[in-house]
């Protein structure tokens, strides 16, 4: 084993170690009446909610629904945010235009437009699945329409001089060089709808790992709520693994993993 | 082609570039013979890279015309090629893909355009590096792929600003030599613009000297009678080179001088 896989070896211990300790001193102080159980619960007890949900197969459908919606609002909003994004950048009167609306738009705290969705869409997947679209579509579209613009002129000069057409310079350069910032942004938007899909089903909804946790909180049942919080959890991690991998694969031709601009949330590139 | 043998691979008359209130380049004039290696020198700042974008069209002249044996040029230049200052290779494509990419674009059949690469990887003694992606290269590396592109679409004409700068001197060496043994017999047309003289006179058969800017024109055509082939790790200590140098290097100084007290 080389010295660096071993001190990457070490750091994982370290870190199961400590969660370890902190579960450890949490179930006993819960199981030594120093902490209330009713409030905190026990970490053995989530555990065990889990394992009945999985067992029972109970768990399943309100998973399934959560990533389905997470994984339909990821998809639409990163469409449009990908359109409007090269459409934008490529007709700056169009940009030009647009700029104060979007700026607006982006500026809505998302999390009052719930009620609205649900008032619109109903209580099924929709009204969620619209939630994640606006948060989704802003990350997607900013990181978009910068990538467009900053796309390095020599490049394009470069195939021109090759021969490259319009066609061909959208092809072999704007497209592949403004990937990069849209896979880099996938990271983030795929968290940020899982998200913004929970807080919808927390707010009304009939299927759900939102939902669940809202059940639980609804009869003081604050096992139930760890135990919804701790599912979502893995899955967000699950899910960020996978697109860590894939985003490894699709920019293998960078050196590194490039920082993750997050303009919705920094004001956009009008700021 | 029978055109290239009546006409000059370039002429170029009263080719003039402004930049809104600054004027970068004032009555250009001259030609280039097809099949020569001219080298464009001036002080730093006096629009050799300006003009050598107008040769290739990606900027347009705001006066006077550019000829390419014996045509008008109108957009982008289709009997040359280019060689960047900076890297050019798109750094998402490997380096095989990054070679045959004129082909690509020219819509060459894939078998093809991947043998031709791979002929071309050798012929730049890289062999053995066609899957690696740009930035796994060293920039020696990186310009010999760069070099690969730009010859495998077979341009009449090669264009190159100063692609050499950023190596260093030993590195440098290597790849002149490769694209003189690259451009003998080849017939091909040299138009290569460097602020380094030395490297200017050991590569070409002209120099010409661009003036200080604002308003740059050709000021000088030095003849470099240096015999071909050449070795570029002795011809720096032939006495010829010498008188050379001495000859150009009276005339550049004397832009360099006027184009410092200009920029003060």
């Amino acid at each position: 084993m080389s010295a660096r896989a071993r001190t990457h070896l070490g750091l994982v211990v370290s870190q199961v170690a400590t969660a370890a300790g902190l579960l450890l001193i949490w179930e006993w102080s819960a199981a030594t009446g120093r902490l209330d159980p009713f409030f905190f619960s026990r970490p053995s007890h989530v555990l065990l909610r889990v394992w009945q949900w999985v067992a029972t197969g109970s768990l399943w459908p309100h998973v399934s629904t959560t990533f389905t919606e997470a994984l339909l609002s990821f998809a639409i909003g990163g469409f449009f945010g990908i359109v409007l994004g090269f459409s934008l950048a490529s007709v700056p009167l169009l940009a030009a235009l647009l700029e104060p609306y979007i700026r607006i738009a982006n500026a809505v705290p998302r999390v009052v437009l719930a009620p609205l969705f649900l008032l619109w869409f109903g209580l099924g997947i929709w009204s969620k699945v619209a939630l994640g679209v606006t948060v989704v579509f802003f990350i997607v579209f900013f990181n978009t329409y910068r990538a467009v613009r900053e796309v390095d002129v020599i490049f394009i000069d470069n195939v021109r001089m090759l021969g490259a057409s319009r066609a061909q310079v959208l092809r072999h350069v704007v497209v592949p060089s403004a990937l990069t910032w849209i896979f880099s942004s996938l990271h983030i938007s795929i968290g940020m709808a899982i998200i913004a899909v929970v807080v919808g089903e927390y707010l009304g909804a009939s299927r759900g790992i939102g939902y669940l946790i809202a059940q639980a909180e609804g009869v003081f049942d604050t096992t139930g709520v760890f135990a919804g919080t701790a599912v979502l959890a893995a899955g967000v991690l699950i899910v960020g693994a996978a697109v860590s991998r894939l985003e490894r694969r699709l920019l293998r031709w960078k050196p590194q993993n490039l920082e993750v601009r997050n303009d919705s949330e920094a004001g956009g590139p009008w700021k | 082609m029978s055109g290239t043998r009546t006409h000059p691979a370039l002429a170029l008359r009263d080719v003039g570039k402004r930049f809104e209130a600054n004027t970068a380049l004032e009555g250009v004039t001259f030609d280039v013979e097809a099949g020569t290696f001219v080298s464009i020198v001036g002080p730093s700042g006096c629009g050799k890279s300006t003009l050598l974008h107008i040769i290739a069209g990606l900027l347009p002249p705001s006066a006077g015309r550019v000829e390419v044996f014996g045509e008008s040029l109108a957009g982008i230049n289709r009997r040359a090629s280019y060689m960047f200052q900076q890297d050019a290779l798109l750094p998402w494509k490997t380096v095989l893909e990054n070679i045959q990419l004129g082909l690509t674009l020219r819509r060459q059949e894939r078998h093809v355009r991947r043998a031709n690469a791979q002929r071309w990887l050798e012929r730049v003694g890289l062999t053995g590096v066609g899957n690696e992606y740009p930035y796994q290269l060293s920039g020696g590396m990186r310009k010999r792929v760069a070099l690969a592109q730009c010859w495998i679409v077979d341009p009449d004409l090669i264009l190159m600003d100063e692609p050499f700068s950023a190596l260093d001197v030993h590195t440098r060496l290597q790849v002149e030599a490769e694209i003189l043994r690259l451009w003998a017999g080849s017939g091909k047309t040299v138009a290569f613009v460097t602020h380094d003289l030395e490297e200017a006179i050991s590569l070409s058969d002209y120099v010409f000297l661009l003036s200080a800017g604002p308003g740059s024109r050709v000021v000088g055509r030095y003849a470099v009678d240096l015999p071909r082939p050449r070795t570029l790790m002795d011809i720096r200590a032939e006495s010829r080179f010498h008188e050379l140098y001495r000859d150009i290097w009276h005339d550049l100084r004397r832009e360099v001088v006027r184009s410092n007290e200009r920029s003060r």
